[in-house]
């Protein structure tokens, strides 16, 4: 027997027939580790509200994904999806974007949602670069590495986001690359279920931007420096820093549980609620 | 037996993509002569015997061409963490 079509089709839109990702670019291994998440949790889609920014890693659920999605202006889709998140508490709420767009222009809102503890779920795909402009040196890129805009090497030292976030507060951080899509799938999983701010960060392969600005190319030889230079968490933490060097640090940071901001608004708006009810009676 | 389904229209090209043969560990991947309608060369199975039904190529596909369809008596998906560095 054989399918017509891949089993999950069933979560994205009829009319979108292909992805809008250059050959070989890791957003969509990222797009199938999310539909994969939500398929193994026996979630439905209506239960979502998908949030993404601009860039090329935006586009994963918008207009790709069969459920209610909001393309945002760039570097704002947090400040957006904590309004959807409070507005409609019982939506799973999650924002899908690039690193230019969540920790440059977007920076703030990352680490006050994850201050605030807010019940989001950010997957943020780590290109290193901003791949949709054209391959402008980002927050993420690594130092020395010439690009459009750096064209004697970027002089400047770049986010490690995951303990950035996790030293933020988040209640969830995970961290996989493009070559751990079933770690990632599951890590997705977990930051769905937590009961707080939960990213996920998802370092992939632009081959078309960041293979041309580190020499890499291919998608596949970017994905064997991914596969050759990954590091577990619980190795690395025995690691001297030297050898960690242009290493890549994968696993899970954080998995704790804490209070949540949109319980704390409407455990808030329930008791002053039941407050001026008492007042009319006197 | 694993049957290894490819959309043909979906995929973007083993040259310049190829992600399924880089992690399929049978080496089954080949570009077949054929174009697909967006003009890239989809991949074709050499010896669809030899699948081992890892699900590798599904997984990492980014653009949801491949579907591995198992049978019960094969092997479970390969160790999660097997690949983790
Ligand atoms: C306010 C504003 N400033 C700048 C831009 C131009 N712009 C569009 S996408 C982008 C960077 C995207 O980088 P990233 O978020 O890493 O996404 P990628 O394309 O790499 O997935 C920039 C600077 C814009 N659209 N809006
Ligand atoms: S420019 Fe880079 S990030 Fe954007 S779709 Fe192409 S390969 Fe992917
Ligand atoms: S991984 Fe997918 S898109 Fe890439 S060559 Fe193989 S079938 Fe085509
Ligand atoms: S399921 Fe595994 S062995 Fe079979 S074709 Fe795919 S990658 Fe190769
Ligand atoms: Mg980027």
């Amino acid at each position: 027997m054989s399918v017509s079509e891949h089993p999950l089709r069933k979560y994205t839109r009829r009319h979108i027939t292909r992805t809008t990702t250059c050959p070989g670019c890791g957003i969509g291994t990222v797009s199938q580790a999310i539909l994969r998440a939500i398929d193994e949790l026996g979630l439905d889609m209506d239960d979502f509200v998908f949030v993404s920014g601009i860039g090329c890693s935006a586009w994963i659920p918008s207009p790709f994904y069969a459920a209610d999605t909001l393309h945002t202006t760039h570097g704002r889709p947090i400040a957006f999806a904590t309004g959807v998140k409070l507005g409609l508490p019982d939506k799973n709420v999650m924002v899908v974007s690039g690193d230019g767009d969540l920790t440059a222009i977007g920076g703030n809102h990352l680490i006050h949602a994850a201050r605030r503890n807010v019940d989001l779920t950010v997957v943020l795909v780590n290109n290193g670069i901003y791949g949709m402009t054209g391959g402008q040196t980002a927050p993420t890129t690594p130092r020395g590495l010439t690009t459009i805009t750096s064209p004697y090497g970027t002089m400047e030292h770049h986010f490690d986001i995951a303990p950035m976030v996790a030293a933020a507060g988040a209640s969830f951080v995970a961290r996989w690359t493009t070559y751990h899509p079933r770690q990632m799938t599951r890590s997705i999983k977990k930051g769905i279920q937590k009961k707080g701010f939960a990213l996920i960060e998802a370092v992939s392969q632009c081959p078309v931007q960041y293979g041309k600005a580190s020499k890499l190319g291919s998608a596949v030889r970017i994905l064997e420096y991914f596969k050759e230079n990954s590091v577990r968490i619980d190795k690395a933490r025995a690691m001297e820093a030297e050898a960690l060097a242009g290493k890549i640090i994968v696993g899970e940071w954080v998995d704790i549980a804490k209070a949540e901001l949109t319980q704390e608004w409407t455990e808030l708006r329930r008791k002053l609620r039941e407050e001026s009810e008492c007042h009319k009676l006197i | 037996m694993s049957k290894v389904n490819i959309f043909r229209q979906s995929c973007k090209g083993v040259d310049d993509c190829g992600i399924c043969k880089f992690v399929c560990p049978q080496d089954l991947f080949q570009a077949c002569q054929e174009m697909n309608a967006a003009g890239y060369f989809p991949p074709e199975i050499k010896d669809e015997s030899q699948c081992t039904g890892c699900r590798n190529c599904m997984v990492y596909c980014p653009d949801f061409a491949i579907w591995v369809e198992k049978t019960d008596d094969q092997p479970a998906e390969e160790d999660e963490d097997k690949n983790a560095g």
